[in-house]
Parts: C-alpha cells; structure tokens; sequence
C-alpha cells in the first residue's frame, strides 16, 4: 500500500514539473529568431508554413481524440481503491464492422485533407509561377565546403564575365528570384527560412527554386544537408533591396573594385599599430542578453546599408601595403579582386568584401576584430576550412603531415584588413 | 536422464548416433558463463540482445548527452566540430542498428515462438550465429572511438560523396568510413539471417490449430518487420559494397568526377531507409496491441483490420521513399492543364545571345531540366 502511494504522490510530482516544463511553450516568444520558420517574409516560405498549419492541426486532433478516449477508458474502467481486482471481465466484444470501416475512411479522409494542401503547395513551390515568369530574376548558387558563391547570369560585365559575390546574396524584393542550384563538392542544401526552402544542391545534378521576398530585408540562410566537419557554421546572408536601391546596387557592383585615393602600391605604413590589436584575443559574445541577435546589436538590414559606405578615417599606405600582401601572402592566388590582383576562383571572390556585413561563410561580423583574427589563425575559426589547410598549410604527400606555408601576424594582419575593409 | 541432457538423444529406441566432429555437436552447457557462450535456446538469445540493446542504449544516450552539452549555450566549445560530428553520427547508428532492432529482435526471440506454440525458432544455431554476427557488427561499428582516425562522422545516412575517399581523407588519413561501412554490411548479415529465421519459424513451427488469423498481433508484425528486412537490408548492402568498391579499389558508383551519381545513393538507402522505420516502429505497435488488451481483459478490438493495417504500412512502408526523395517527381506529376513552359535557360539557343558566356555544356547546365 505505502509503495503504490509513494509511486502515486512521484507521478503527480512528475506530471505537474512537466506542465511546468511545458509552460515556456505557452509564451510564443520561442518559435521566432533570425532563422524562424513561423514568421514568413515571401509567399513560398508562407506556403510551406500554411502546409505545416494543416499538418499541424489534423495530427493535433487526431491526438486530442485518441488520447481523451484512452484517458476517458483508462480512469473510468480503473480499479478502484477497495474494489477487488478479481472482478468478472467485462463484456466480451471482437470488434464492430462499421466502426473499424469507418476509422479507416476517416484516416483516409485525413490523409486526403493533408494531401491536397501538400500537392497544390509542391507545385506551386517548385518553379516560378507562369504568370509570374516574365518579371523574375536569375541567380546562381554554387555551394563549396564550407561558403556559397552567387553568380548574377544577367549580370555580364564586359570583360570578365558574371557578376559574382560570395556569401551575401542581394535580390530585388517583390520580384520571384529563381535561385539554379549547384555545387562543385559536396551535396549542400541551401535555405532561407523565412524566405524559401529547402533543396539539395546535388553534384552532376542541376536543382532549383524560387523564393520572393515581399520587402526589402535582411535574412539569414543556412545549408541544411551536413557536408563535413564545418557544416554548422556554413551559412549565408540574403538582402532584398527595392527596385531602384538593387538597380544601384548592380551598377555599383559591375565596377572594379575600389581604389582609396593616395595609395601607392610599395608604400610602407608608418603609422604603428594600434595597441589592442597587438595582442588580440576573441572574446566571446554574451549569448542571448538582450538585444542579441547573432552578432547585431542593431538593424541588421540598417548595419548592411552603413556597411556600403567608405569607412571614415582610411590610410592610404596601410591600404597599399595590404594590398601588396594580398600578392605575398598568396590571398590572390585562390581569391580575386576584380580590378585588383587575383584570379582565383577557389575562394570567395573579395571585390566588395568590405560591404559584406559577414566573413567566414557568414560565420562572423565583418568587424576589424573578427577579420583580424580570421587571417591570423582561420583554423581557430572554422574548423577544416580550404584557407588554413592547403592555403597557410600544406599536406606533404610523402610524409602526411601538414606544414605551415606562412603566417601572418598581427601588422600584416592589420594592414589586410585594412585593404580589404576599403573594398567596398 | 543423463541421456536426455545429451543433445543428440533422438529417443530411446533410435539408433545411437556417429560420433560426430566437435563443431557440428549441440552445445550442451547449462550453467555458467559457456552456456551464455554457446547457447541456443531462444529465450536464452533473446535475453542476450535484450541486455545487448540496453548496454547500446546507455551508449547511444551517453552520445546524445554529450551532443545536449555542447547545445545547452550558443557558440559552445565543449565539443570539437570532429567530435560533434562523430557523436551525431554514432548516436543515430547506435539507437537504430544497436539499441532498438535488437531490442525487437528480442522481444521476437523470446515470445514468438511461445505464442505460436513453438519449442523454439526453426533455426536454432542460425540464431545463435545471427546473435554474435550481430555483436561482431557493433564492435566494429564502435571501435573507431579506440583508434587514431576517430569514429565515423558521415552522417548515419552516409551521403556520397562526402563518404568518398577525396572527403574523408581531406585532412587526415581517415578510416573511420570504412569501419561504418563494415560494421552496417555484417549488422545487415545478422538482420537478414534473424528474418529469415523468424519467417520460416512463423511458417512453419505453428502449433496445431495456430492458423494465420488466429496468430497474436505480435506474432504478426513479427512476420511483416521480418519481411520487410529481407526486402530492404539487400538495398543498403548493395549500396554498401559499392561505396566499399568506390573507396577501396576505385570504381565510381558515386564518384561524381568519373560520372558517378551521389542521387544513386540517395535512392538505394531510402529504399532501405525508409521500411527502416517501420522496421523499428511495427514491433512496438505489436507489443501495445497485446498489452491493451490483456489489461483491459477484453479481446483486441478489430483483430483483422490490425493485422490487414500492419501488413499495409510494411508495404507502404516502401512508397514513402517516394515522397522525399523526389520532389521534382511529384512536381512533374502536376495535371496537364497547369504543366508549365519549361524555364528558358541560358543554354538554350533562344537565350544565349542575351546572356553572353552561359557556361554551356557543363554538367550542371546538361542535368538542369532532367
């Protein structure tokens, strides 16, 4: 008796700390956040949310019935305190015809609720609607391990081709953007959860969606298929800007890179460098005080809109000097800045990486700090990235082991950033 | 009595057997650690994947702890990405080859053959080798975390290519794939024997009067998760071998820079992957189907409708790969009047000229409209 009382009193405990548990839920703050599902901004991410509305709800009654009937039998037929439990066994039934028919056209009925819904937004989610067609732009996503590169194929720039940036794709708002699929390693799968998603980026397949942003914004992406050992930090950025704000974007893009008035390339600096970058360590942002939201203390949209103007206070020798090491330290040969040094294509391309708001792959802010500690130790960053190994170290086929090419300390470092910062 | 104990006494007047070479001879240990060893008597082997299961249990949950850990706050570094990846990995591989078949595999061992009122499985030795294939897999599958290379970090779906030599050898010489790639062949060995075992017996061991519908509900989804091993373990196994071949002697089923197709993979392990679940779920269905009723003391509600609906989800069971892995599939099975024009691509003569050096003819563009 005092066992089946101490479990009883440990059950309802149980019970009610996981009502307790089940509270936050109640909130509603916990389904939003930079990569939410539930708050949409175009109408392919709302037609999939809508699918997920009705699943949601036909699953949710569908439990609401079975588990009411099961707790309905299992407290009403219970045994009782002082019963006995040698009872005669109830009324002895095999089943009911027309019942077990009819659970089976209701499952069917539920199914064809869900399927509808389902087909219709496969459809419709698939490729650019007809009537849409005429109005839609083009871009190209090619997924590397462990970045993106957008390619603008009616973008041609005379002389050296598409149009290309990396990690940070910019499309026209209120206008489908049909996004091709490739990759050039790995199976990747590109994703913008409140815009669009998701699909496999297959090797020697060609794949493809569409997604409309319905406002200017900013919008975080992800690759949702694991591709390795930096998966989790392979992400991307994706800015809808209005009609005229994107037409000035692609003609400011169709440049060559900029060039800070004063610079002369062999110049040395002869400022020193500044005291907090000489013995720099990353400090760990605070996660989730207020206010955070993945390295914005503000406006994402509003920092991406500062982060294409000229930075105040640029020194021309440090921007030459950096970007004679962009040649020395062997940055062109995987990265090009067009208009600059580099034809590399292994990398991202850097034309405008100062008005990027990320670096990394979308790992981290594109801050002085952040850069700086990116160039000077990238294996710290992300982990297995192409820029450390094969780049900074070099496999050496006969013994294995991996051996440092360069380095770049903390001056080279600074005056990199620099160069690349006044990229803009 | 002595006699009987002796597992060749055929009864008293049958002839004494030849004296037969000591591997074909029935184990005969009743007590003590040899008789664990070397036993096969069903309930005996279904207590040992019984405890086997738990033990990868405890495995698995420790993984999955350890991945929680390194969730609990943004930007962690409790895990390295290696480690992380190798845990995901293995959890997944754990609970479902590991933790949960095995656990089926025992409530069918011991119960089963009770239920239809058979002495034991039609196979008993068969069932024993199935066992210990079984605990053969596990460790290989497992001892990637004792050696230097680490465990396996593929995914528990394994997509090529990443499973290839070129990515899994990227940074270090790496033979924790291979290991995954042994130890899911030989698991897949143990399943398909035990299957096969449990189907014969089903068939064949039934009690006098036992017909099929007469058959508890557990015996039942016994019968249809066994089949639907049989059916789908041989498409994971040829995937298997062919991804062995790929990394081992050079061919290139998946290797996409000799025409290899990754979607191939994709396909065969779906095939595989997705009866899977139903391969972990129907024995659970079968066991509630017999707790129900027995605690209520009523007889199962609807007996043949159960046991129709079973054998229906290990069928459908199959077509449900369709449902992910083709989305362009169902996309094109759109009715003809909303069939679209198809997208005018930069490869197309009618649009070349406006966009200048489309990359023609590169494999992405030929696949684009497949």
């Amino acid at each position: 008796m005092t066992l089946s009382f101490t479990l009883r009193s440990a059950l309802r405990r149980a019970s009610s700390l996981m009502f307790v548990g089940l509270l936050p839920l109640l909130n509603g703050g916990w389904i939003y956040g930079p990569q939410s599902t539930f708050e949409t901004h175009g109408p392919v991410a709302k037609t999939q949310l809508d699918v997920f509305y009705v699943t949601l709800w036909v699953t949710m009654i569908i439990f609401v019935l079975v588990a009411s009937v099961l707790a309905y039998a299992t407290l009403r037929f219970r045994v009782r305190t002082g019963e006995s439990a040698n009872q005669p066994p109830p009324e002895q039934s095999h089943g009911n015809p027309l019942i077990e028919l009819g659970l089976i056209v209701l499952s069917i009925a539920a199914l064809v609720v869900i399927a509808v819904p389902t087909l219709r937004a496969i459809w419709y989610t698939y490729d650019v609607p007809e009537a849409e067609r005429a109005n839609a732009y083009e871009v190209t996503a090619t997924g590397h391990q462990w970045w993106f590169k957008f390619e603008y194929p009616k973008e041609q720039i005379e002389g050296s081709g598409t149009l290309v940036t990396g990690n940070e794709l910019v499309i026209p708002a209120g206008r489908p953007v049909r996004v091709n699929l490739r990759t050039v390693d790995v199976i990747h799968s590109f994703w913008v959860p409140k815009l669009a998603g998701k699909v496999d980026m297959m090797p020697n397949r060609g794949n493809h969606l569409w997604l409309k942003a319905d406002e200017p914004g900013y919008f975080w992406g992800q690759c949702a298929e694991f591709c390795g050992e930096s998966h989790a930090v392979m992400r991307f950025r994706v800015i809808a800007l209005s009609e005229s704000d994107f037409a000035a974007w692609v003609a400011q893009q169709k440049n060559p890179a900029r060039t800070v008035p004063g610079t002369q390339i062999g110049a040395t600096p002869t400022a020193s460098p500044r005291v907090e970058f000489a013995s720099y360590t990353y400090e760990r942002q605070r996660p989730n005080a207020p206010g955070w939201s993945e390295g914005f203390s503000r406006s994402p949209f509003a920092a991406w809109q500062q982060k294409q103007q000229a930075d105040a206070g640029e020194s021309p020798e440090l921007i030459a000097h950096g970007r004679k090491l962009f040649i020395e330290k062997k940055c062109a040969g995987c990265h090009s800045v067009r208009g600059h040094e580099g034809a590399g294509i292994s990398g991202p391309d850097l034309t405008r990486v100062g008005a990027r708001t990320t670096i990394a792959g979308g790992l981290l802010e594109n801050t002085e700090q952040n850069l700086h500690r990116w160039l000077t130790e990238p294996n710290n960053v992300k982990p297995g990235n192409k820029m450390w190994f094969g780049g900074y170290v070099v496999r050496n086929n006969e013994t294995g082991v991996w051996e440092q090419q360069f380095s770049i300390n903390d001056d080279e470092a600074r005056a990199l950033v620099a160069y690349l910062h006044s990229l803009k | 009595m002595q006699a009987i104990t002796k597992s060749d006494f055929i009864g008293k007047d049958a002839p004494v057997a030849e004296k037969r070479p000591l591997i074909f001879t029935r184990p005969t240990a009743k007590t003590g650690l040899v008789s664990w060893l070397t036993t096969v008597d069903h309930k005996r082997i279904g207590l040992l994947y019984g405890v086997s299961s738990l033990i990868f249990f405890l495995v698995g949950g420790f993984e999955a702890l350890l991945i929680r850990v390194q969730l609990a706050v943004p930007n962690n570094t409790f895990l390295s990405a290696q480690a992380y990846n190798e845990l995901f990995t293995m959890h997944a591989t754990t609970m479902i080859f590991l933790a949960v078949m095995p656990l089926s595999a025992a409530f069918f061992n011991y119960i089963m053959p009770l239920q239809i009122g058979a002495r034991d499985v039609a196979f008993p030795r068969l069932n024993g080798f199935a066992f210990w294939v079984f605990v053969v897999g596990a460790i290989i599958l497992n001892v990637g975390w004792f050696v230097k290379s680490g465990a396996p970090d593929v995914g528990w779906f394994g997509y090529a290519p990443l499973t290839s030599t070129a990515y899994s050898n990227q940074f270090a010489t790496d033979m924790s794939t291979d290991l995954w790639v042994m130890g899911l062949q030989v698991l897949g060995v143990s399943s398909i024997v035990g299957s096969l075992n449990f189907i014969v017996t089903i068939i064949n061991l039934r009690a006098p009067g036992m017909t099929m519908m007469r058959l508890p509900v557990f015996t039942w989804m016994t019968l249809i998760t066994a089949f639907l091993i049989v059916l789908s373990f041989p498409a994971i196994t040829i995937a298997l071998v062919a991804l062995m071949m790929d990394r081992s002697f050079g061919t290139s089923f998946f290797e996409v820079s000799n025409g290899g197709l990754p979607i191939l993979w994709q396909h065969l392990f779906w095939i595989f992957g997705h009866p899977e679940v139903y391969i972990l779920i129907l024995p659970a269905m079968g066991i509630i189907s017999e707790i129900l009723p027995t605690f209520s003391r009523k007889p199962l509600f609807g007996y043949p409708i159960i046991v129709f609906s079973g054998a229906v989800i290990g069928l459908l069971g199959f077509g449900v790969c369709r449902t992910t892995c083709s989305r362009q599939a169902w996309a094109r099975w759109r009715p003809r009047h909303s069939r679209s024009r198809r997208w005018p691509s930069p490869c197309r003569p009618a649009s070349r000229s406006s966009t200048g050096s489309a990359p023609c003819g590169t494999a992405s563009c030929r696949c684009a409209h497949r």
